[in-house]
């Protein structure tokens, strides 16, 4: 087109060949340095955040088309999955929901102690948090960087810097929010550190994400800390970001050398950071005046979707009962 | 002609970028070629009048967009790219089959280096080798195509 154009302003007819604007070294200086502009721009001066999220609305639905055909095949595969494995898996279900009841019953009655213990030390605050559930709509195409995209975003009141978690732990944080989707760095991702504990001994460090490989590192620990192989680390929740005591990791291998200051930790993501869809979007736990809680209103654990948490209620209404004839 | 061909091109670089928003995991992920750039190298050498370092620019913003990257990496690694592709665009016609897949070769290692330069800038880590094989699953598309008997200039296209 460009060609034609130049041969209706140019009477003078130059051959075709040698047509071509601006030298390609000239194109080359004039790209490259608008591209380091640009660069410039969106990461030290957070002058592009608006405009991305905006093109990415716009990219939203081509998106959606083409995740369609996975989608396609996991409904279908999902419809024609043979009963037996469904019955199998109704019961395992049905056992852990037993499990996972009693569990919640000896939760609340400790949350109320707890409770209880706080108002006695006078401590006028608790932190509460809540949740959205979200699906991973695809990983991250950044071979150097370990993210995920969920299905929720701004319109479902995800803020950047909430916790995301699965059914075994956390798996990241969300680090970019759009109006209909959400970016999640995950924990094994080098540029993401949070506060954890090791739950044996209360002992605080911060877990860095390897990147390479699907690990966790504990740096700064001196070689004599008491660490032992298989501990579990959990979130101590003095970052206000993650809640506290959700499962992060257990540790794996420490490498420890006498000419080293340091002990060498690595450690294994608790959550399924690759293998899971379904998770849970954690809000940064809140600041809220204590309110006396009864026995009878159960204490929203956040984790719990709102579907299930009609039925936990019956079941702990029921179970209250008897303890609060204990207590008098 | 040049709008027919123009609508052409729009039509494959839309398919390749459908490519990259699919949901790639896994070991796929790694191995995945990049097809944005294969369209491109393709259409340079093809139609260097619809199609050049500026193109490539945009280009590389969409995937930037897409990839959920710092915009301009991938910008500037595709005009840089392109640079190279069209300075050789050229010499390419006296081209033999071979020759042609060493310089698209030479291109998509040129393209993932110049991207490794600038994430290593970013603070990124090389992730090992494996981190090249998109430039051979590149190579294997290119000969796929040419196999299929997709015209792609050269001398090659004689028989």
């Amino acid at each position: 087109m460009a060609r034609h154009l130049y041969n209706k302003i140019e009477q003078q007819q130059a051959p075709a060949f040698f047509v071509r604007g601006p030298s390609p070294f000239a194109r080359l200086a004039f790209f490259s340095v608008l591209s380091l502009a640009l660069m410039a721009a969106d990461t030290r001066l957070q002058y592009l955040v608006s405009l991305r999220q905006s093109l990415q609305t716009l990219l939203h639905p081509l998106q959606l088309l083409a995740n369609a055909p996975t989608q396609l095949y996991l409904n279908t595969s999902e419809y024609f999955s043979a009963r037996n494995i469904l019955l199998s898996e109704n019961q395992q279900l049905k056992k852990r929901d037993l499990m996972q009841s009693i569990a919640l019953q000896k939760l609340n009655l400790l949350a109320v102690e707890n409770a209880h213990l706080h108002v006695l030390l006078a401590a006028q605050n608790s932190l509460k948090e809540s949740s959205v559930a979200a699906e991973i709509m695809y990983v991250g195409r950044d071979p150097f960087a370990r993210k995920v995209q969920i299905n929720r975003g701004q319109n479902h009141k995800i803020l950047p810097g909430m916790a995301v978690v699965d059914a075994a732990g956390v798996i990241g944080q969300v680090t970019r929010v759009y109006p209909l989707s959400s970016e999640v760095t995950l924990i094994t991702d080098t540029s993401l550190a949070m506060p954890v504990q090791i739950e044996r001994n209360g002992l605080r460090a911060i877990a860095f994400g390897h990147g390479r490989d699907s690990n966790l590192d504990l740096p700064y620990l001196p070689t004599n800390v008491d660490i032992k192989r298989g501990d579990r680390l959990v979130t101590s929740g003095i970052d206000g970001v993650y809640p506290a005591g959700l499962a992060v990791a257990t540790v794996k291998q420490i490498v420890s050398g006498t000419d080293k200051p340091y002990a060498r930790i690595v450690c294994e993501p608790a959550g399924g950071v690759e293998n899971h869809r379904q998770v849970l979007v954690v809000s940064k736990p809140q600041l809220d005046s204590i309110t006396t809680p009864s026995i009878t209103e159960p204490v929203k654990l956040g984790l719990n979707q709102a579907t299930r948490s009609d039925k936990m209620q019956k079941m702990t209404n029921k179970s209250a009962k008897p303890s609060d004839a204990h207590a008098h | 002609m040049p709008i027919n061909k123009l609508k052409t091109l729009y039509f494959w670089v839309l398919l390749a970028f459908m490519s990259l928003l699919l949901p790639w995991s896994q070991a796929a992920l790694i191995v995945r070629p990049d097809f944005m750039l294969l369209v491109l190298i393709f259409w340079l050498i093809r139609a260097p009048n619809l199609c050049n370092v500026g193109t490539a620019w945009m280009l590389g913003l969409l995937v930037d967009l897409a990839a959920g990257t710092v915009f301009g990496q991938y910008a500037l690694t595709y005009t840089v790219t392109v640079f190279f592709a069209v300075t050789y665009q050229r010499r390419l016609v006296l081209f033999t089959g071979v020759q042609q897949l060493i310089y698209v070769f030479s291109l998509l290692l040129i393209s993932q280096v110049m991207l490794l330069i600038i994430k290593t800038f970013a603070g990124g880590h090389f992730i090992g080798w494996m981190y090249f094989l998109p430039s051979l699953s590149g190579l294997l598309v290119w000969l796929v195509t040419m196999g299929l008997g997709l015209n792609t200039g050269g001398r090659g296209r004689a028989n």
